[in-house]
């Protein structure tokens, strides 16, 4: 045993203990702003622990500035949002995915290319005429509208396909043989048996609807349409929104997806099964 | 019981004091669907709901929808409704905003009659002579002011006296006072700023520095509209102002602290002078009323260089209410009756939202003129003129914005910012 | 004979079958995806604004002509560019570091990946409201760094500096996104066979010849698409640019291409030009990604 045996396990571990540390920063000042007054998250020196606490904020930040407890509502849309929005990903991508992970066809690859490039689609780009298609079919306003254009996407069509294509065939072929239709076939051996995939799936499409701005910004304009971060700015924008309380809001959205990435993180941890891109 | 006693008192006492909204004969017995956009204000949003309220309860057939948005937010909304045609059928931004939707045709003339008006001319003796210019195109106005305002200078006379100094004799008159009083009142730990003594507001630029340029005789845009960024001794002393004020200079402010009117309000030691609109004495009174009642702050004019070759206070800007013009001639006629019917109460806007409506009889009234410091805004705003407005307004307030900064704080030579933005400048007018 | 036929009728059963699964996908995109994206290409050639009624003109290249003659659109392309290898480059070599050292670990695997991902699940508009008040010239970033390095009072200019903005959105970036790529790293060296680094072990090679020797070329497809991923996600980077921007931030330093594209269109209303600047985006996004792949594939070959 040399010295730099013992020693480097120690030295690696320290690394990562700082910089997690480090990483938690921001988390840590958010959480204790949350309970302080506004005049005392400007201080300097800024105090870790509150001198008074003020846990009103978090009153402050359900109810709103007018009093409306909108907030309540609009985190309800937000889980409703992102909770189809997870669901229908999952279900749509490994329906595609499957399909051109275990089936030849012609044109299957400039299929799944063209499905690809919807990646570098920037939002920005396709926002007014998406507005559009909205507005033509009657969906502002609506859940169909905040959902409907995110039903899928590209990234979903990827995980899930490079998951299915070390499927192993022999399920599939032994099921055909029994007479099996194929889309029990999906349903029943393909769909049932992608856990991890289609587990990390939802939880990263539903954090991306969770963060999605301008486009619940623009399609539900009615109050109690609106989603979390639709929310987050208006409180913020609103005259003499206090910081303390605006870090109480931003507490509040955190929250669910804390719950919901810590509960599924087995999935997705160390070295699951999941991002099988690697494996061809 | 006693309280609810008191409680049903007060409402039988209080009911006879709404107003009862007039019911408008055109709408009899039609179903019709109105709704407005307009930017958060909660306590407009509360008057604005109920006389809407008022409006619906004496004209049945029509249902409103009343919806907010944050104010930084609201263009792009109204912009993206408008260009997927489905915009409201009342909104209102800032005149800056608006004009595009003029030029463009899509907003509707006012309809006299719905709005409570005789004529083009009884509607235009109605207001201050001059208000309703923006909103005048070929003959026809375009809009009901909601309201228009200028800034003046809010000044906090404690931390004045803290800093040994007399409010009331040292207040600044100049933009030399402003500079020199704030080197007095500042605070620091080390470079950072813990008291301001003055600070911009920064991102209208349009609004209220421009005046500083033309205060020495510069101009956006020449009077005969041929030149662009004119007089350049102008433009290169306020440039150097902005760069001596900032953290590359004297270290006074900087865009990057918490905009200087949200703190003067708290009145917690932290900004000494900040400009803003008559409106502000409603935010102090509703955030901090124990400050708004102490008597501890006052409204100077705007102040002028002291070589200033012509007196020009803060330029006024304003919003106006504007009709859809892609909606039916009946949802165009409900909208102006609904219209007519909320601006006509300019003394409840003004007691509950500290918003000036520039209606004669308004400017003319005792509410108006008993609210602290009032005179100050008229006598400034009768000096002034309104903010530059044409179809590349918000793309020069950027330019603007970017040519300040950069020589405020990337230390970017005045006069380099300075061909630059003239360059900048005519590119956005000729590519309308 | 018969066999073969019911081959044939077997093959083109399972193609039909896998265009039925397919459809759903080709439908949802040509609708939400292709059909936006021809739509911003086709107005790219038009003279359109955004509050018109009357019909666009078709104007040729002439928006391609403007946009490429414009400072302020280089000036974009060099935010994007800085702004893609000052992020890029910290956030490939640290993410993979860590996933090597995490990996090398004997407890709190777990825990580390966790604490190292929590940032990503901060919606952007809850990260950007930290991140200003902490970037505050009072707040926490300027005592941190002064504590640090022993220098009180001075201000670092985190949001007002042309440079240091640039810094601070790089930051933040990287502090959103380490953790998730890290988490991808993990999994890649997870994958590789524990055997393969036992023989190199028993070689008597070390820790650090090792991870280069070994597990790096196996690792390939794994840094493969994680550079993939780092590089769309920058050059699409927008909440943190147009929020920082809000806060009082200037524009110009951080005046991404994205940014630049929804000030052109909802600001200045100019869709045409806003339209190029899309295009010019998605087939730079495009040829960039080809180059990657193609580059990535030949080198498997050789291997």
């Amino acid at each position: 045993m040399s010295l730099f045996d013992t020693a480097a396990p120690l030295v690696s571990g320290a690394v990562v203990a700082l910089t997690c540390a480090l990483v938690l920063v921001p988390l840590a000042f958010m959480a204790g702003a949350s309970l302080m007054p506004a005049m005392d998250i400007m201080k300097m020196p800024y105090r870790w622990i509150p001198e008074t606490w003020k846990p009103a904020n978090f009153l402050r930040a359900l109810a709103g500035n007018d009093g409306a407890w909108m907030y309540l509502r609009n985190i309800l849309n937000s889980v409703i949002v992102s909770t189809s929005i997870a669901v229908s990903t999952v279900v749509l991508s490994s329906l595609v995915g499957y399909g051109l992970a275990k089936f030849e066809f012609r044109g299957r690859n400039a299929v799944f290319m063209a499905i690809m490039g919807t990646m570098m689609i920037p939002f920005e780009t396709v926002m007014i005429p998406l507005y559009l298609i909205i507005v033509k079919a009657g969906m502002q306003n609506s859940y169909a509208g905040l959902i409907v254009p995110f039903l899928m996407n590209a990234f979903g069509v990827f995980i899930m396909r490079q998951y299915l294509i070390t499927f192993p065939g022999d399920m599939l072929d032994a099921a055909r043989i029994d007479g099996c239709s194929e889309p029990r076939i999906f349903w029943d051996i393909v769909f049932r048996n992608s856990g991890p995939a289609a587990a990390t799936l939802a939880v990263l499409s539903f954090r991306q609807q969770w963060d999605n701005l301008l486009w619940p910004l623009l399609v539900a304009q009615e109050e109690k349409m609106k989603t979390i971060p639709a929310y987050i700015v208006k409180f913020a924008a609103e005259k003499h929104a206090d910081e303390g309380a605006m870090m109480a809001v931003a507490v509040i959205a955190s929250l669910p997806v804390f719950v919901l990435f810590f509960t599924l993180s087995k999935y997705f941890l160390g070295g699951s099964a999941v991002y099988q891109a690697g494996k061809e | 019981m006693k309280r609810l006693a008191a409680v049903l008192l007060a409402i039988v006492l209080v009911a006879p004091a709404f107003a009862q909204a007039p019911t408008v004969s055109a709408l009899k017995g039609k179903k019709v669907d109105v709704s407005i956009w307009t930017h958060e204000d909660p306590n407009r949003t509360a008057l604005e709901k109920r006389l809407i309220d008022e409006f619906m309860k004496a004209n049945p057939g029509v249902t409103v929808n009343y919806q907010t948005y944050p104010s930084g937010k609201i263009k792009d909304i109204v912009v993206a409704g408008f260009a997927a045609n489905a915009g409201p059928d009342i909104f209102n931004l800032e005149i800056f905003d608006e004009y595009q939707f003029i030029t463009n045709g899509r907003v509707a003339p006012v309809d006299f009659k719905a709005a409570g008006f005789k004529s083009l001319k009884d509607m235009q003796a109605k207001y201050m002579p001059g208000m309703l210019d923006s909103v005048t195109e070929g003959g026809k106005i375009y809009g009901m002011p909601l309201e228009l305002t200028n800034w003046a200078l809010y000044l906090n006379k404690k931390i004045f006296r803290d800093a040994g100094l007399d409010p009331m004799k040292d207040y600044p008159k100049t933009w030399e006072d402003v500079m020199s009083l704030s080197e007095k009142i500042v605070k620091r730990d080390g470079q950072i700023i813990t008291r301001r003594g003055f600070d911009f507001r920064y991102g209208y630029y349009l609004t209220s520095v421009m005046p500083m340029v033309e205060q020495l005789g510069g101009d956006l845009i020449s009077k005969d509209g041929k030149s662009v960024i004119t007089g350049d001794a102008a433009w290169l002393k306020v440039l150097n102002y902005f760069r001596d004020f900032g953290p590359n200079g004297k270290n006074l402010g900087s865009p990057t602290y918490t905009a200087a009117r949200k703190v003067f309000d708290n009145d917690r030691n932290e900004i000494a002078m900040s400009l803003s609109g008559l409106y502000q004495e409603a935010r102090i009174r509703d955030a901090n009323p124990a400050f708004f009642s102490s008597g501890e702050w006052m409204v100077v004019p705007f102040p002028q260089w002291k070589d200033a070759v012509r007196k020009v206070p803060n330029n006024y800007y304003g919003h106006f209410y504007m009709v859809n013009a892609q909606k039916s001639k009946l949802n165009q006629q409900a909208s102006w009756s609904l219209l007519g019917y909320m601006l006509s109460h300019g003394a409840e806007y003004l007691e509950k939202v500290a918003i000036v409506q520039p209606s004669k009889a308004l400017m003319d009234s005792s509410t108006y003129k008993s609210m602290p410091y009032s005179d100050v805004f008229t006598k400034d705003m009768a000096a002034g003129h309104i903010v530059y407005y044409g179809a590349a307004s918000s793309k020069i307030e950027a330019l603007l914005k970017e040519a300040f900064e950069s020589v405020m704080l990337s230390g970017v030579e005045p006069s380099k910012a300075l061909e630059k933005l003239r360059k900048d400048v005519t590119a956005a007018l000729a590519d309308i | 004979m018969k066999s073969r036929q019911s081959m044939g009728r077997l093959e083109r059963n399972r193609s039909k079958w896998g265009w039925l699964f397919v459809a759903p996908g080709l439908v949802f995109f040509s609708v939400f995806s292709f059909y936006p994206m021809l739509n911003a290409i086709w107005t790219s050639f038009f003279n359109k604004r955004l509050l018109s009624l009357k019909r666009p003109n078709f104007i040729g290249l002439q928006n391609y002509v403007r946009v490429l003659g414009s400072e302020d659109f280089w000036n974009s392309a060099r935010a994007t560019a800085t702004f893609t290898v000052g992020v890029f480059v910290p956030l490939f070599i640290m993410s993979l570091l860590f996933a090597a050292l995490i990996t090398s670990m004997k407890r709190g695997k777990r825990l580390a990946q966790a604490a190292l991902y929590s940032p990503a699940v901060l919606s952007s508009v809850v990260a950007a409201l930290i991140w200003l008040l902490m970037l505050d010239p009072r707040g926490l970033a300027n005592q941190f760094v002064n504590w640090i390095s022993r220098t009180p009072g001075i201000d670092h200019r985190w949001l007002s500096d042309s440079v240091m903005v640039q810094v601070s959105t790089m930051i933040v970036y990287v502090w959103k996104y380490l953790g998730y790529f890290t988490i991808l790293f993990v999994t890649g060296i997870g994958k590789i066979p524990d055997s393969v680094n036992e023989a190199a072990v028993m070689d008597g090679a070390g820790p650090i010849r090792c991870f280069f020797s070994i597990t790096l070329p196996l690792l390939r497809p794994t840094t493969v698409l994680v550079s993939v991923m780092i590089l769309i996600q920058c050059m699409k980077t927008f909440s943190t640019q147009y929020l920082f921007t809000q806060g009082g931030a200037p524009l110009g330093p951080i005046n991404v291409i994205t940014l630049n594209i929804y000030n052109t269109a909802m600001r200045d209303l100019n869709i045409g030009k806003a339209s190029v600047m899309s295009t010019i985006l998605f087939l730079f996004m495009m040829g960039l990604t080809w180059v990657q792949l193609r580059v990535s594939r030949r080198d498997e070959a050789e291997l």
